[in-house]
Formats: structure tokens, sequence, C-alpha cells
């Protein structure tokens, strides 16, 4: 007995070191690019590459307040936080149709999810054509219509798995009090699935906020979001490592935010449902 | 206003049709109706040298076969598929066994891995590229550390470097998502059967393969299929690493796409072959739903 | 009555108060009055990302903004996608960018998609004779097509071979050197000397300093035509229009460009115009062929600007040599214009910026300063005295400057040029990451024969003999 107890703990203990080394392992390139941010120019350009800012300073990033380039942040802000809402409430109202009438049936929710599948990179050149001749590019807009577009489908399928999950006894009492069916959702059932609106949103919001591909097309000066930016700095004569990297953790910081405020949530939201977590 | 039963069917009719209608309408709206302007644009001459939007037959389409470029694009894409989708499953197994056993902060650990996935994937495209860069990089300094020698490896110059880049930073940035739905699918598994397997004096290998296996298969598909989907469609993170580059060794089907749409303005053309690859896509892909709904 | 004699009279007195001015016209104070009535707009340029774009950003639009009240916003664009983005810009007409950067070669292309403007009723309206024909005919030839002006070209771009003088005047070396090779050394006179002295300056001094730090990533289009006609190769068989690109010639010009990797830094194939400039003003190279920004940047000339922490403090200052790369026909490597887009709302304004930008007054500061990488374009430039007193060599570096801008290579400037290009320097840096240099340029002259194909062999040719005509094309 007493044998088996500091051999159990040095297991304990191996576990944690294996768990720190994966975790140090897997953060390195974060930590990297952080490194990198708060180092002044001519340490970026040091050989070989100090592995820790002597002196941590913010410069890299004043430069971007002062050039403007952060102005590219804010767009991200208001492009993913409006699709987000507008996505929610047109995803959520369809979810519970889907949920309590069977709209559409088992047709309507393989359609549904099967958007999910449509590679970006397909309509891309007519959505390009078509914005041309619209005048929707480089606007608000268009690309809100896009993004809500594209978490539509995500926001529906993880709303139908809460939605499911609502005790069908407590809308029906509601009904028998007298309330209507738009009464019901708004105030029965969005209450009830709090939680999971929540950490719906947020993914949807990831997803908006990392999208490239549209935008790289879509944007030209007024609504350049992050990511474009940050491509942008890429080029034939140098690679703007400071700015690179300062941009980076500009727009990688509120990510962060959202997955420590939402890790309760992780891995249904990852698993588009399939695993309940 | 107390209504006959029909009355009040219908109102629940409008209901639940005015629900959907909004989001079915945007979904429509930025996708049907885009693949359909898509397939017409494909029989028409647009290009920088021409704008003709009459009917032009298939000529769009019959250079499809010779360009040999695209074809490359298309075997790069599923070389790279084919070889970071097994790493990131045993990978992401592994460590979803791992981290299986509940232990105190065991929470923080699995968010602070999830992080590579939750970033942006052009980010972490840059990301690995200064981790690659000769200069400034410290993966080259690492392995020249382990090497007692200065190594450089032109990690995103070199043709036969560039792949393993691209599939190491595809590795870092989606195995902890693997993992995640593994670990999750993993912990699901009945703990009575594996037990009863245990003291059959099943091997830890065989109780993997009968009754691990079979339990997670469902969800592991899910997460094949996701991931595989998104390799397909593989953009961002090449488009920081190589662009395609050196030439045109590392282009995926949408480097290729765009390259030839957006910068040299071969709009009709790439409007067929992109027609050509939806279609070969979508067979694929309802083969391999086939086989996973069979294999279930 | 009385209102009206009080309002001749001052009318009289602006007119003679305008006299003097219109004496001796200045394009700048002109671009400026004429531009105050849009004060409170601002104007969006479309710019290459980079230090190109730090000048507008941080010097040129706060001070265009203080004299005559109009913003500047600029976007930055790698110059790879500065075409694409322009032109898909024109196509989406959304009048998103009003200033437009571009390159000499591109101007066909976008005049016959009516992606500029004509330029010639502004210059009528705000702009002064004189100072047109003070710009190097070089840089001159690239502003019209077809007998009209799309452009004003705000920064002259030519290739310089740029060596550390101490090394090469070091008298150890100097006999070293002609007692194993029998010539003196000196700056390469044929790509095989810059081979032998770069492997002479390698085996001698590296780690420390090696012989030679090229450009291998981005621009490879202009390094490989330069290299290419050197080495005696042409673009195309006039007669039939099939790519010559892989000729013997051209394999030998490929090959010594990789084969001459060997005696450069390791890594020398990931380095960019920045990464080349860094190592030569850290001490680190003894030559490097690039733009004429990098003697400013090596002799630390303003180094209490912004941004200039970008690169390396530079420990070469006094020690750079110039002098014409091998072969002595640079490559006129693109170059820098400004153009008005059609779709822009504020035409006036933007062309008035350029104008302001393009003067003889403005221009000669932009072109000193290392920020911003402009470079000399007019005949003004090459003999001001402020700038030949910039640095004690800075006569030689002029001199050097207009002597390559007399002899240098144009770029290619046929249809749809840039897909050619995009092509050619695929087939560059893929011969550099490891492809066999013959195999690179056979698919290379299979990927240009489609192209000439597409876009219509008679067109094609028409427009390529047109270009070929011009001395500066092959100089033979």
């Amino acid at each position: 007995m007493s044998a088996v107890a500091p051999h159990r703990r040095l297991r304990k203990t191996g576990w944690y070191i294996a768990s720190a080394a994966i975790v140090v392992a897997f953060l390195f390139p974060v930590y990297w690019i952080f490194a990198v941010s708060l180092k002044t120019p001519r340490e970026i350009f040091k050989f070989p590459p100090a592995w820790y800012p002597a002196t941590p300073q913010f410069n890299n990033f004043l430069v971007l307040f002062r050039d403007g380039d952060v102005w590219s942040i804010w767009n991200s802000f208001v492009l993913a936080s409006t699709s987000t809402v507008v996505a929610m409430i047109l995803g959520i109202m369809c979810a519970y149709s889907i949920v309590r009438f069977k709209t559409g049936g088992e047709n309507l929710a393989i359609w549904i999810i099967s958007q999910r599948l449509l590679p970006p990179i397909a309509i891309v050149f007519p959505i390009f054509l078509i914005y041309s001749k619209l005048g929707l590019t480089d606007t608000y807009q268009g690309l809100i219509l896009l993004y809500t577009a594209f978490a539509l489908p995500y926001v529906i399928w993880l709303m139908r798995g809460y939605i499911q999950e609502v005790p069908m006894a407590l809308e029906e009492s509601a009904l028998v009090d007298g309330a209507s069916r738009w009464q019901i959702l708004w105030f029965v059932v969005i209450p009830v699935t709090r939680n999971g609106i929540f950490a719906t949103a947020v993914f949807a919001f990831i997803f908006s906020w990392n999208e490239f591909l549209f935008a790289l097309v879509l944007t030209r000066t007024e609504v350049i979001t992050f990511p474009v930016q940050v491509s942008q700095y890429f080029g034939a004569q140098s690679t703007f490592w400071a700015k690179i990297s300062a941009m980076s953790v500009l727009g990688t910081l509120p990510i962060f935010f959202a997955v420590a405020a939402f890790q309760r949530y992780l891995v249904r939201g990852i698993t588009l449902g399939a695993v309940k977590g | 206003m107390s209504g006959s039963a029909s009355g009040r069917a219908d109102d629940t009719r409008l209901f639940k049709y005015g629900l959907i209608a909004p989001a079915t309408f945007v979904m429509v709206l930025v996708a049907v109706f885009p693949l359909i302007y898509l397939i017409v644009v494909s029989f028409q001459r647009i290009s920088l040298s021409d704008d003709i939007t009459s009917f032009s037959g298939l000529v769009n389409y019959a250079r499809i076969f010779s360009d040999a470029r695209l074809w490359d694009a298309v075997l790069h894409t599923l070389l790279i598929t084919v070889i970071a989708l097994p790493i990131e499953l045993v990978l992401g197994m592994l460590l979803g066994y791992h981290f299986l056993p509940d232990r105190p902060f065991k929470r923080l650990l699995v968010a602070l891995l999830i992080i590579p996935s939750v970033i942006s994937p052009m980010v972490a495209g840059s990301m690995w590229r200064l981790m690659f860069d000769d200069r400034y990089g410290p993966i080259n300094q690492i392995i020249s550390w382990f090497a007692g020698e200065r190594i450089s490896i032109l990690w995103t110059i070199n043709i036969a470097w560039a792949y393993p880049a691209i599939i190491i930073t595809d590795v870092w940035q989606w195995t902890p998502f693997m993992f995640i739905i593994l670990m999750a699918a993993l912990a699901n598994v009945d703990q009575e059967l594996l037990d009863a397997a245990a003291i059959d004096g099943a091997s830890g290998w065989r109780t993997f393969l009968e009754v691990t296996l079979p339990a997670i298969r469902p969800v592991m598909m899910i997460a094949l299929l996701i991931r595989g989907l998104d390799l397909i469609r593989l953009f961002d993170s090449v488009w920081q690493l190589t662009r395609g580059g050196p030439g045109s060794a590392t282009e995926t089907i949408s480097i290729y796409a765009y390259i030839r749409g957006f910068q040299e303005f071969d709009t009709s053309y790439i409007a067929a072959v992109v027609v050509v690859l939806a279609i070969l896509f979508s067979v694929g892909l309802v083969v391999v739903l086939k086989r996973m709904a069979i294999a279930r | 009555m009385r209102a009206m004699t009080l309002m001749s009279a001052v009318g009289g007195a602006l007119l003679l108060a305008a006299q003097p001015a219109l004496s001796e016209e200045n394009a700048a104070e002109k671009a400026v009055d004429a531009a105050k009535q849009y004060s409170g707009i601002t104007l969006n340029s479309a710019e290459e990302a980079g230090l190109m774009a730090m000048l507008g950003i941080n010097i040129t639009g706060p001070e265009w903004k203080e004299l005559t009240g109009i913003g500047l916003n600029v976007t930055e664009i790698p110059f790879e996608e500065l075409f694409p983005k322009q032109m898909l810009e024109h196509k989406a007409g959304s009048g998103a960018y009003d200033i437009m950067t571009i390159g000499p070669s591109w101007v066909a292309d976008m005049v016959r998609n009516g992606a500029l403007e004509p330029l010639d009723p502004f210059i009528e309206k705000y702009g002064v004779a004189s100072e047109f024909d003070d710009i190097a005919p070089a840089f001159k030839d690239w502003m019209t097509y077809d007998g009209k002006t799309y452009a004003l070209v705000v920064d002259g771009d030519v290739h310089l071979l740029y060596y550390r003088k101490d090394i090469f005047e070091d008298p150890e070396n100097m006999e070293a050197f002609k007692a194993e090779y029998g010539y003196d050394l000196a700056p390469p006179q044929t790509w095989e000397q810059f081979g032998q002295i770069c492997k002479f300056i390698t085996d001698k001094y590296a780690p420390e300093l090696y012989g030679a730090g090229l450009i291998n990533t981005g621009y490879m289009h202009f390094f490989f035509s330069e290299r290419l006609r050197t080495y005696g190769g042409k673009f195309f068989d006039p007669e039939t229009m099939k790519a010559t690109v892989n000729s013997q010639e051209a394999i030998d010009a490929l090959t010594d460009m990789v084969d001459q990797l060997d005696c450069q830094p390791p890594g020398v194939q990931t380095w960019g115009f920045g990464e080349s400039l860094s190592a030569l003003s850290a001490g680190e190279i003894a030559m490097t062929i690039s733009w004429p920004p990098i003697a400013r940047w090596a002799q630390g000339i303003n180094a209490d600007e912004q941004a200039l922490s970008w690169v390396p403090e530079s420990t070469v200052v006094d020690k750079i040599g110039y002098a014409l790369p091998p072969g002595g026909h640079p490559e006129l490597a693109s170059g820098i214009m400004l153009a008005v887009s059609p779709d822009s709302k504020n035409k006036d304004a933007a062309y008035l910026y350029i104008q302001w930008l393009h003067s003889k007054q403005e221009s000669l500061k932009n072109v000193m300063r290392p920020l911003g990488l402009r470079d000399a374009f007019r005949i003004s430039h090459y003999e001001a005295p402020e700038y030949q007193a910039l640095w004690p060599t800075a006569p030689d570096y002029l001199a050097t400057l207009r002597q390559a801008g007399e002899q240098g290579y144009s770029d290619l400037a046929i249809l749809e040029t840039y897909k050619y290009w995009d092509s050619m320097g695929r087939a560059v840096v893929a011969a550099i990451g490891g492809k066999d240099p013959k195999e690179a340029l056979d698919d290379l002259a299979a990927e240009w024969d489609g192209l000439t194909e597409q876009i219509g062999v008679d067109r094609q040719k028409e427009a390529y003999l047109e270009w070929a005509q011009k001395p500066s094309a092959y100089r033979e």
C-alpha cells in the first residue's frame, strides 16, 4: 500500500510535466509573435534572434495608431459584431421553427448544413462581379451580408441543438397561460438557452473576425479588416515584422478574451454540436 | 378572434414559415444566386483584354484539360490533405488520451491548448512564416543548436521544405481542434464496456480497436470531414507562408484560382474551372458521405 | 460705379502681383494655390506598401494638408498586388483610390482598359512646361502612351552595383586577387568577374563578410530580364513571336545566377530588398545590386528621420562605391509614377497633389531622402548643388545614376506584360528554390507561348516589335 502512493504521485507529476511541455510547444509560436511585437525594430533584425525582448516597448503598437492602421481592427469589429447579431436573430428564429414545427423537414436541415460545405473560392468570383455592379465592394453592408450568410448555417445548427433541450413542458405551460408563439420564443426559449446563445455568438464572431479571402477581394480603403491589413505588410520590398507582429497581437487579443470567457462551451462550439460538451 | 381551427393552423403556418424566411433568403442570396451567375460567366469571355458577355460556348471548358498548372494545384491540395489529416488525427487522439483523466488545472491546460485553433489562419500563417525565417525565426536556431552547427533551411523558398512548412503550420493549428473533439468523444465511451474488456484481459490496443474506436467513430468521422473540407479549400495560411511558391510549387486550388482570377483577370476561364471543380468536389463529397453512412 | 472701379483696381493689382510669378513659374506653388479651393476633402492614394508609402504617411501627406487643407489617406499595397488591386478597383468602379501608383509597363494595359485618366487637360490648366523639359529622357518616355500623358513620374529607378571600397581598394586584396585571376580587383565588368570577385572575398572573409548578397525574392523578373539581355538573350523571336526565354543564353544566365548563390551568405535565397540593404548596412556583404536609395541609406543620410530604425544603423558610412552592374546596362527597373483614377470624384485635387510631388522644388527634397525610396529623375536632380554636397561621394553617385539612366535596359512593355513577368518571376524563384534552370525556363517558355496565343500572336507581335525597336530594349 505504502509503495503505491509515491508511484502514483510520480505518475501525476509526470502527467503535469508532459502537459506543460505540450502546452508550451503549442503556444511557443504565439509567444514568439508577442515577443517580437515588443522588440525594437533593430532587435527584430538581430541575428541570431533574441529569445525575448531586452527592453519591452510598445512603439510598434504606437506606430499602428499613429498611421491609422488600427482602423482595420475597428472595421473587423463592426463587421463581425453586426453580422453576428443579425445572424443570431435570424438563426434563432429559423432554428426554433425547425425544432418546434419540423419546418422543411430533414431536407431543409440538410440543405442548411450543406451551406457550410460550399468552398468559398466557388462564390468569391461571382460575388465580386455582382458586388462591383451593385457598388457593394468596400462597404460595410456588403461584407455584413456575406458574413451573416456564412454564420447562419452554423448558428442554426448549434441553436437547433440548444433549443431541442428546452423542455416542452415549459413552452406548453406558457401556451396555456395565453402567450403567443412569438412571446414564447422571446420570453421563454431565449432566456432558457441564454448560455448556448452566448457561446454560439462567440463562435460566429470568431469566424467573421478571422475571415480573410472575401475581405481580401472585397475591401479597398474604407473597410479593410485586420487580416487584410496584416497581409499588406508582406511584400517584395521587405517583410515588416514589427507591424505584422503588432497587428497580429492586436487582432488576436480579442479572441483570447472570448476563449477565456467561454471555454466551457468550446467543445460544443467547435464540433458543430456533434459532441455535447 | 376565438377563431376556427383552420385559422389557427394558418397562423401557425405563417409563423413557422415567417421564422425561417429571412435566414433562408439571406443564404439563397449569397450561395445559390452567385452559383448561377458563376455558371453564366463561365460561358462568356471576360478577361483583361476581352469583355464579351454573349454566349461563347465551351471555349473556357476546353482549356481546362490541358491546364497543367491547374491539375498540379489539385494534386498539391490532395497531397497536403492526405498527409496533414492523418497526422492531425493521430496527434489529436494521443492528446485526447493524455488529457482524458480529470485532474486539477486540466480545464486551464485544455483552454490554452485550444488557442491555435481559434487564431485567424492568416495570422497563423504569418506566425509560422516568422518562425521559419532563416534570420529572424527561431526554428533554424533550434535545429542548429541540436545539430551543433549553423543549419539554414529555407523553409518557404526551397521546394523540398515548403510542404513540410505548410503541413507543420496546419498540424499546429488544427491538431488542437481534433484533440478537443476526440477527447470529448473518448470521455463519452461507456466505461462499463472498457472495464469488461479489461476484465477479459484484452490488451490496450485491442480494447481501443474493438471498444473505443467503434464508439467514437461517428464523432471522429465528423471531425475528419470538417477538417478534410477545410484542407481542400486551404488558402489563408499558405498564402502567408509561400503565396503558392516557389514558382507555383505549392499552389493549392484556392490559391491557383485566386491568382488566375484576381491577379491575372482570367475571369470567365476561372469561372469554368470553379464550376468543374465544384462538380468534382460535390461528387467526391457524396461518395465520402455515403461511405461514412455505410461505415456507421 | 464706385464698386466697379474698386473691383477693376483690385483685379489690376492682382494681375500685377501675378506677373513675376508668370515669368518664373513654379509647379509646386501653382499646385498648392490651385488646390486650396478643395480644402477640406480627403484624397485616397494607393501606394506601394512599406517605405514608399511612409513618405506620404509621414511627410508629404501632412505637409500637403498644412499647405492646402486637403487630407491624404494612404492605402498600402504590396508591389505584386498594386496592378491587380488597382485594376480590380477600376472594374468595380468604386472610385476608392483617387491617386494610383503605377509602373511603366502597366500603362498600356491600363489605358486600354480605361483605368487611367488622361492628364493633358490638367497639365494645360495647371502645369509648367519648363519643368517637363527637365525630366531625364529615359523616365519621360514612361509617362505617355499614344501621344497622351497618363502619369507623372515621381521616382526614377535603375539598378546600381554597390561595393565596399575599403575591401576592393585594400592593397593586400588587390595584390592577391591579381595574382589569382590576372586582372585588377575592381567593380566587375561581366557576370563571370562578378562570380570570381564574390568567391574571392567570401573565401577570405566569411562568415564575417561575404562577397555579395543579391536580392532573390520579389521583383525577380527585373533581375533576370537584366541578366538575360546582358548574356545576349532576347525575350521573343521577332518573326514567330515564340518565346526565346529558354535559349542557351537564358539558361546560362539563370544557371550562373543560381551557381553564384554559393558565394553569398547562407539563406540569401530568402532575401528581398530590405534584407539585402540591412546586410550591406551592417557590413556583412561586399557587393549588392539594388535600387538607388541604397546609397542614401548606407550613408546614413537623415538618420534621425522617423522610421529609419527599419534597417540597422549603417556601419559602412563613406565606404560604399557606386558602379554600373556587370554588363553595363542596368535594368530601369520599374520606377514609380502617379496617376489619377478616372473613377475619382476629386480629379483636380488628385492631379494637383501629383503635380506638387512631381515638381522640381518638391521632388528634389524627396529624392534626397532615404525614406520614401524616391530617386532622381530630373536633370536638375543630378546637378543640384545641395544634392552634390549631401555626402562626400554624392557626385560619384549622381554621375553613376545619370549614366545608368542613359545606358539602362527598359523594362519589357507589351500587352499584358505583368502576366509574363509573374510567370518569369515564378520560374526564377523556382530555380533558386532548387528546380533545374533549364526545366524552369522550358516551362517558362511554354507558359509565355500560351499567354501569347491567348492574347493573339499578331497583336502581341505588333506590340513587341514596337517595344523592341527602342534603343533601350537590347542596347546593341
